[in-house]
């Protein structure tokens, strides 16, 4: 028997579950196809091959980096995660990860077995004893940052994001002047220039040339089809293998010390339109042409990463970027990019933005949430031993483990995690695989839907942090 | 089991009751005007000395989506001034301007409303609207999705589409959005402005090749001829020029006649006139109103203080930021679809132009006739944050306080108004229709904003008092689908709320030539792109109620 079904109404979905049920030796199939029947706009996701007991996923989002890619297809076959396209090492990668080391993970306490309850107990034991409780990690989708936010405001605690240190300057500036943005189908459909700060901006963001600098297709005209893309980067640093995939992107080594000189020095030449080509070092040249160029085309987008700024001066960049593109856009349009979020950073910064009124991190002690970006440093908290317990949350990558401390630790993580130090730990669903879930986007606009393709009968991290809730009492 | 409310004076317009002493009986979350068979009263309120009305509906306020997070970031410092601790029932939150959303869920139960619309719903960015306003306890909710800057009807109008073809696709995005009304923001301004077009007027081509009035005389149309209950929801272009009342007015001409609704209208009804060639065209706006059936309108009235506005506008707010206070501004393109402008604003009595605002709004609230055609807004937050409702309710209902406040305004702004010389106080009866009535016929929501057969208990009591800022600000009791949610002005209980919404038939063959765009062009795939009933349950929290597509 060889046929590809694909199921587009609730007739086929019916005729697809019993032929599972007769043919499949796989039980895990008719679960998800049961969980699928209610949901009736997402049939055309899931494609089954009955040959082989593979289950081919479409339009699956990956919550691997912050472009939330919603074009991929997925192959599950007895718990094992294969991306079948893009064909995208990086890609496969998080996928593969997501193949279970053990075959039955399950909680720990003191690293040894317990149940599930046990564990919630003890989890709410530990937090409820703790004088300040820190929830950190938070890499995670939508519906466990919800949960989170309302477990740290039970514990008066403290809650900050794995990567805050990437957030703050962000948050800083927007709260300082405001910014100018973008969103990844406007930079892909009306951009006709690009300017990229440091060239691993593409190993972080992997499909960021193909899927929206240089698309297939684009609304506009020739020139957002076959956009002018500039790459800078700083002298003898090893740049991005994809710059030598891409002929057509210009990419210039400066002679400067750092990503952020290259930012300062950019801003200096805009916000100087009276320097002109002469008498000016090379590098004030490139920066000079780059400058010039933004006021030729129509629509040119700054793109930047925050993670590849040095942390002490990444607020000072970002700032001088933004006063760049305010500068020129009173002549042209000229906005930014900022990318990120690839550890599910704008995913909590929104849900913990709307809930609370201010953005991470965020301190209940006052009894009303407080934000301080200084005093609330969940990194640094920890580090001095500021708090005195720790949930850490953090489902999408098995290799995103607490940071080494000696406080009590609640672990609730990705199943392949290795956290034999935590006092507890957590198994929970892998978001977009094993659990249902919302996550947000690195523009801060759209939000995907992940979805459920495989059950391996793990909790969703929402409905273990809402239990542990429950179980606090003071 | 049945819950009595005895010796109540009721204001019911949607049923003629002005004022009359009359017993209601809540059964589950029905209101009752005779006690059911079988039932009894286990519980009775003595409400003498106290008026009862339907619970208040916001058809216009931005209480979810990326831009409301962008504003909140932006106004730390008010979000810190104005912290709302939480107890065993209600979250903590803060922020007065710009709350929090269990914050704003809960400031608006305590005013006495039970549903809340938020109009600019950017179809990208729902899942996220939608996610805030399920987070916003208490109310119902609802959205108006943003249509009229997206690259794919703008080329549709411009390439000729028929009516039906657009009809469908208005559908098939009230559908994927899960919205209950279509909004356009300055019809084709936001694309304009992100080829730098600085400017468009009603009449004027931009370089989608079409005019404003093409947008909202097709989606006018398609909204009439797919009989969603709420008009075309419309942010006329020209926001905030002097002389923009006629642009207004040929905004207002382009529905051709069909229902059409203009929302912050204060915001477009300036003249150029006087000394400083901005003057008060609410007059000339009043009457067409007065004078057009089909043409409905909010205010968006402006009260002194410091705010922020967040607009889909990019291409008007940028034109605004100058004014910035503090001098801080955002604004972003998005997704071939709309944009937003977050800029903090401070309006001052002792400003020319902001006085006369805040004349302009009342003027229209004033010399609109029919209070079933004019809507009680601030446009949250952009004219004023929405607890300020109460006091704008006062100035509308006591002349003589109205007169003291323009006494005090800027000398050469009350030079430019008629204001004080407007006779007019607002009954309570009125208040009921603009805030009541009027809101919920316009939306479709047959059992909201009356407590007639088939109402949902949806109640707010107020002790009477002279005060009627004090009475609007701490209502008695406020039943939400038949809970007692607020007592004396706190809430006593928390509960969800629904997102109401639409979903008017079309054929499913727009899809094909969707697909074709969203595969070519979008960052999103289409499957993704739609958000089904299951999700907005499962996943964003909020379950859907689905409102017949019947005008009445």
């Amino acid at each position: 028997m060889h046929e590809k079904f694909s199921i587009y109404s609730i007739n086929w979905l019916h005729f697809t579950l019993i032929v599972l049920f007769r043919t499949s030796r796989e039980w895990h199939k008719q679960i998800i196809l049961c969980e699928l029947t209610k949901d009736v706009e997402t049939f055309s996701n899931l494609t089954c091959n009955l040959s082989n007991n593979t289950m081919q996923f479409t339009n699956v989002t990956c919550p691997h980096c912050g472009l939330l890619c919603d074009d991929l297809s997925v192959q599950v076959d007895d718990g094992q995660v294969d991306l079948s396209s893009p064909l995208n090492d990086h890609c496969s990668s998080a996928f593969q990860d997501a193949c279970l080391t053990n075959k039955h993970p399950s909680p720990t306490i003191s690293g040894k077995t317990a149940t599930l309850e046990q564990a919630i107990s003890k989890a709410a034991e530990i937090l409820t004893q703790a004088s300040l409780p820190i929830v950190n990690g938070l890499i995670a989708d939508v519906q466990a940052c919800r949960a989170a936010v309302a477990l740290t405001e039970k514990v008066s605690g403290v809650i900050d994001h794995a990567n805050g240190k990437n957030i703050r300057p962000n948050v800083a500036v927007m709260q300082r002047m405001g910014k100018v943005k973008t969103t990844l189908a406007e930079a892909r459909n009306r951009a006709d220039n690009i300017i990229i700060f440091g060239s691993a901006v593409l190993d972080r963001f992997p499909r960021l040339v193909d899927r929206i600098l240089q698309p297939e297709q684009s609304l506009g005209s020739d020139q957002t089809l076959h956009k002018t893309i500039t790459i800078l980067d700083v002298k003898g640093t090893q740049p991005s293998a994809q710059i030598n995939k891409h002929s057509s992107i210009n990419h210039i080594q400066l002679q400067l010390d750092s990503l952020d000189s290259v930012i300062q020095s950019f801003q200096n030449i805009v916000q100087n339109s009276s320097v002109t080509n002469t008498d000016t070092s090379e590098t004030d040249k490139v920066l000079i042409r780059l400058r010039d160029q933004i006021y030729e085309k129509n629509y040119s987008v700054i793109i930047w990463s925050t993670s590849l700024l040095a942390p002490d001066a990444a607020e000072h960049s970002i700032q001088s970027i933004t006063h760049a593109i305010k500068n020129m856009m009173t002549e042209v349009r000229c906005v930014g990019m900022p990318l990120g979020g690839s550890k599910g950073e704008i995913t909590a910064s929104q849900v913990v933005t709307w809930q609370t009124g201010v953005p991470l991190p965020v301190a209940f002690m006052s009894g009303v949430p407080q934000h301080d970006p200084t005093l609330y440093d969940g990194a640094h908290m920890i580090a001095q031993q500021e708090v005195d317990a720790m949930l850490w949350l953090s489902t999408y990558r098995p290799t995103d483990t607490p940071p080494e401390c000696s406080i009590p630790t609640v672990v609730i993580g990705h199943p392949n995690m290795q956290c034999e130090h935590a006092d507890v730990f957590i198994p929970v669903g892998i978001p977009g695989i094993d659990t249902r879930g919302l996550a947000c986007r690195t523009d801060s606009v759209a939000t995907l839907p992940l979805l459920k393709i495989r059950d391996i009968a793990l909790p969703h991290a929402s409905d273990v942090i809402e239990k542990i809730n429950q179980k606090i009492t003071y | 089991m049945a819950i009595k409310l005895t010796g109540g004076q009721i204001y019911d317009p949607a049923h003629q009751v002005d004022g009359e002493i009359r017993d209601l009986y809540i059964v589950n979350d029905e209101v009752y005007a005779e006690l059911p068979e079988h039932e009894k009263v286990t519980q009775t309120y003595d409400l003498s000395n106290c008026i009862v009305m339907a619970g208040a509906i916001d058809l216009h306020t931005h209480i979810g989506g990326g831009k409301v997070n962008i504003a909140r970031t932006m106004m730390l410092e008010d979000q810190h001034e104005h912290p709302h601790v939480g107890n065993e029932i209600c979250r903590t939150g803060c922020g007065h301007v710009v709350p929090s959303t269990f914050t704003t869920g809960y400031r608006y139960a305590e005013m006495g409303y039970t549903a809340c619309f938020e109009p600019a719903v950017l179809p990208v960015n729902a899942r996220q609207a939608h996610m805030e306003m399920a987070d916003t306890p208490m109310v119902d909710k609802g959205g108006y999705v943003l249509l009229g800057n997206d690259d794919f009807l703008l080329n549709m109008i411009r390439q000729g589409a028929a009516q039906s073809t657009i009809n469908d696709y208005v559908a098939w995005i009230l559908h994927a959005s899960q919205c209950i009304g279509i909004k356009v923001v300055n019809a084709g301004g936001i694309h304009a402005f992100k080829y730098n077009q600085r400017r468009l007027d009603v009449d004027e081509k931009s370089i989608a090749g079409i005019t404003p009035r093409d947008v909202i005389t097709k989606l006018s149309r398609a909204v009439h001829e797919l009989d969603i209950p709420h008009p075309l929801h419309v942010h006329a272009s020209n926001l905030g020029i002097p002389g923009n009342f006629k642009t207004t007015i040929a905004t207002m001409a382009a529905a051709e006649g069909l229902p059409i609704h203009l929302t912050h209208i204060q915001f477009h009804s300036y003249g150029s006139e006087g000394d400083y060639n901005f003057s008060s065209a609410a007059s000339e706006i009043a009457e067409a109103i007065n004078s057009t059936p089909n043409v409905t309108a909010d205010v968006g009235q402006v009260m002194f203080g410091q705010t922020i506005t967040t607009s889909g506008d990019t291409m008007m707010q940028y034109f605004g930021h100058e004014h910035a206070h503090p001098k801080k501004w955002t604004v972003m393109d998005i997704e071939c679809e709309a944009g937003c402008g977050v800029i903090p604003f401070q309006y001052r009595d002792k400003s020319f132009v902001n006085a006369l605002q805040w004349a302009i709004g009342l003027e229209i609230f004033l010399q609109v006739d029919d209070p079933w055609r004019v809507f009680l807004t601030t446009d949250h937050p952009n004219g004023a944050p929405f607890t300020s409702y109460p006091h704008l309710i006062k100035l509308l209902m006591n002349r003589s306080f109205r007169n003291d406040a323009f006494r005090i305004i800027h000398h050469e702004a009350q030079k430019m108004s008629n204001l004080d010389s407007i006779q007019r106080e607002y009954t309570l009866y009125e208040i009921a229709i603009m805030t009541r009535a009027a809101p919920a016929k316009i939306l479709g929501l047959s059992d909201h904003g009356h407590l007639g057969p088939g109402a949902k208990a949806n109640i707010t009591v107020y002790t009477k008092q002279d005060d009627v800022e004090r009475m609007f600000a701490k209502p008695a009791l406020v039943f939400k689908n038949g809970t007692l949610v607020v007592k004396e002005g706190d809430v006593v209980e928390t509960v969800l709320g629904v997102t109401h919404v639409v979903k008017p038939e079309f054929n499913e063959d727009i899809e094909k030539p969707l697909k074709e765009y969203f595969d070519a062009y979008q960052t999103i795939s289409l499957p993704n792109f739609k958000i089904s009933n299951d999700e907005m349950e499962e996943c964003i929290g909020s379950k859907v109620r689905v409102h017949p597509c019947t005008r009445s």
